[in-house]
């Protein structure tokens, strides 16, 4: 089977796995649980395409993720002006655009420096979404009301969570195997040549601002995606869902899952939520106990999660 | 009379209060494989660098075929016919050898990246990460990185670096056997004095940012200049 078919089977079977999933969890905490977790390993998912890709580490993630909500559901909110799908597909393709813009200018800075400007930028939208009142409702947040029908489904089937974590599981699959195929294709080999081997893809003939531009973008859409399903199920967004706070956990997750693969940011937000659940239960300070955990992780797994399988099919010692 | 294959004329480059170029000025006839020596510090990689848009010159032109590539970038002089490899091994670590050799020959439109891979004995690697080969595979992965198309003018930064004795003369060889069958003209950068002599035409000798002198490895190797400042007495 051909990589691509390999891809698509996996996620044939992956989306499969969600009825079965929602029929074994009753519905209650843990399925609002998995719906979070869902949404933002979407969000995990936009920072490991940008890391494996391009190399990059990034800190401002939310913001992406925070203007998709805010777009939606601003644009939710204008009645009459446009359709909820038309106003929902507006919301990831304008933050996709902007990143594209801001990435022809972004990506040409390189490694630690790149993670703080992403951390100035994050924390400007943070800024701008408590300042601008009038259009993010400021600090209180922004309460959407949703129209009676989305995409021909009921308005409430977005707001519970049994049809919401079909809904995030479906699409958090789709994004996964639309980022697999991605690192399979050309563009893929030669966006990763780049993260190689920057200099030497110029001097074989290659640009290469635009195509790290234009994973920035497909990485800042994908976080916009999963703002648009966050505003959609809790129909409220803040500027908390913007800070910096929420950037690091995504990369806690992405780093957690591994960046290697592209279903490692999953596994990653899928630990991270299961564990902080029952650490809440044993401890406040359970974030000191997940920072151990990423530091084991980062010593024994550096490809984090998701390295383990081909770590265990490699002979000992064949690392040395 | 046709253009020279590669022309320089007046090339300097300063860093800072230091001159690593001082004006010169080169010629390469097309076909040819021309060698360029001289002590370390003479000039020999920031030349490459300015010939190949890796680095500006602070004054001259640099002409491909009679074409002024001066103010082009690396990528744009690639695709007018100039590649070039790295004093260090330059290549794509993780990425398997052949899709490295796929990439490559993609950009310029080429199709001779799998006869190129089985010339230079990288075949069998094709699957493998470019990370997991010996040194010796890598460095003709660089080679073959650079040569495929092929480019018109290949500028090559000590290709033999790092490489044994045998090794390096068994890549002499090859890379004068590759460059034959493909017409392409070649300006070689070399400590290895063995390389050199064997597969270059003519010599090209800088010191202090200046050409000391230039001509066939046997006016080279007599030349009292040459010998008093890099060759010595043995070569003679």
């Amino acid at each position: 089977m051909s990589g691509a078919g390999r891809i698509g089977a996996g996620a044939l079977a992956a989306a499969a796995a969600g009825p079965a999933i929602a029929a074994l969890v009753p519905p209650g905490v843990l399925l609002s649980l998995l719906v979070q977790a869902c949404i933002y390993a979407i969000l995990a998912l936009s920072v490991g395409v940008l890391a494996r890709q391009n190399g990059m580490v990034s800190f401002g993630h939310a913001a992406m993720f925070g203007a998709g909500a805010y777009l939606a559901g601003i644009g939710l909110g204008a009645p009459g002006q446009l359709p909820a799908e038309v106003a929902l597909l507006l919301a990831v393709l304008a933050v996709t655009a902007v990143c594209f813009g801001l990435g022809l200018i972004v990506v040409r800075v390189h490694g630690i420096a790149f993670a703080m400007l992403t951390l100035a930028l994050g924390q400007a939208c943070f800024e701008a979404a408590n300042k601008a009142r009038g259009v993010t409702g400021g600090a209180d947040g922004l309460t959407v009301a949703l129209p009676r029908e989305i995409f021909g489904l009921p308005a409430a089937t977005f707001q519970r969570a049994e049809g919401m974590f079909l809904i995030a599981w479906l699409a958090m699959v789709a994004l996964a195997a639309l980022a697999a195929l991605l690192a399979r294709s050309r563009f893929g080999l030669l966006t990763e040549a780049i993260r190689e081997n920057e200099e030497r893809a110029r001097f074989l003939g290659y640009g290469t601002v635009l195509p790290r531009a234009a994973v920035f973008a497909l990485s800042g859409g994908i976080a916009a995606a999963g703002g648009v399903l966050y505003v959609l199920y809790n129909g409220f967004v803040s500027p908390e869902t913007v800070h910096w706070s929420v950037s690091g956990s995504a990369l806690i997750m992405a780093l957690l899952g591994g960046t290697r693969t592209a279903w490692g940011p999953l596994a990653g937000a899928a630990v991270y939520f299961l564990l902080r659940e029952q650490l809440v239960e044993v401890t406040e300070r359970w974030l000191g106990l997940l920072g151990i955990l990423l530091v084991l992780v980062m010593v024994f797994l550096p490809d984090g999660l998701s390295g383990l399988p081909r770590r265990l099919r490699r002979p000992r010692g064949a690392e040395a | 009379m046709s253009a020279p294959a590669l022309s320089a004329r007046g090339l300097a480059r300063h860093y800072g209060g230091v001159a690593a170029l001082r004006g010169v000025d080169l010629d390469l006839a097309p076909g040819e494989i021309r060698g360029l020596i001289g002590p370390n510090g003479a000039g020999k990689s920031t030349l490459v660098d300015v010939l190949s848009g890796r680095a500006p010159g602070s004054a001259g032109s640099v002409r491909l075929f009679g074409q002024d590539i001066t103010g082009l970038g690396p990528a744009a002089r690639r695709h007018a016919g100039l590649a070039r490899s790295f004093q260090r091994t330059s290549i794509f670590p993780a990425l398997p050898v052949g899709a490295q050799l796929e990439l490559a020959a993609r950009r310029v439109g080429a199709t001779d990246a799998p006869r190129l891979l089985e010339e230079l004995d990288l075949a069998r690697l094709a699957a493998v990460p470019a990370q997991e080969t010996a040194y010796g595979d890598q460095r003709r992965l660089d080679l073959a990185l650079a040569l495929v198309g092929p480019p018109r003018v290949l500028l090559l930064d000590e290709p033999a670096a790092g490489l044994t004795a045998e090794e390096s003369l068994a890549l002499a060889d090859r890379l004068r056997e590759l460059a034959r069958a493909r017409g392409v003209t070649v300006l070689l950068v070399e400590h290895d004095m063995e390389v050199v002599f064997r597969i270059c035409e003519r010599i090209t000798v800088l010191e202090l940012g200046a050409i000391l002198a230039e001509g066939t490895p046997q006016e080279i190797r007599r030349h009292p200049e040459v010998v008093r400042a890099y060759l010595g007495s043995a070569a003679a």
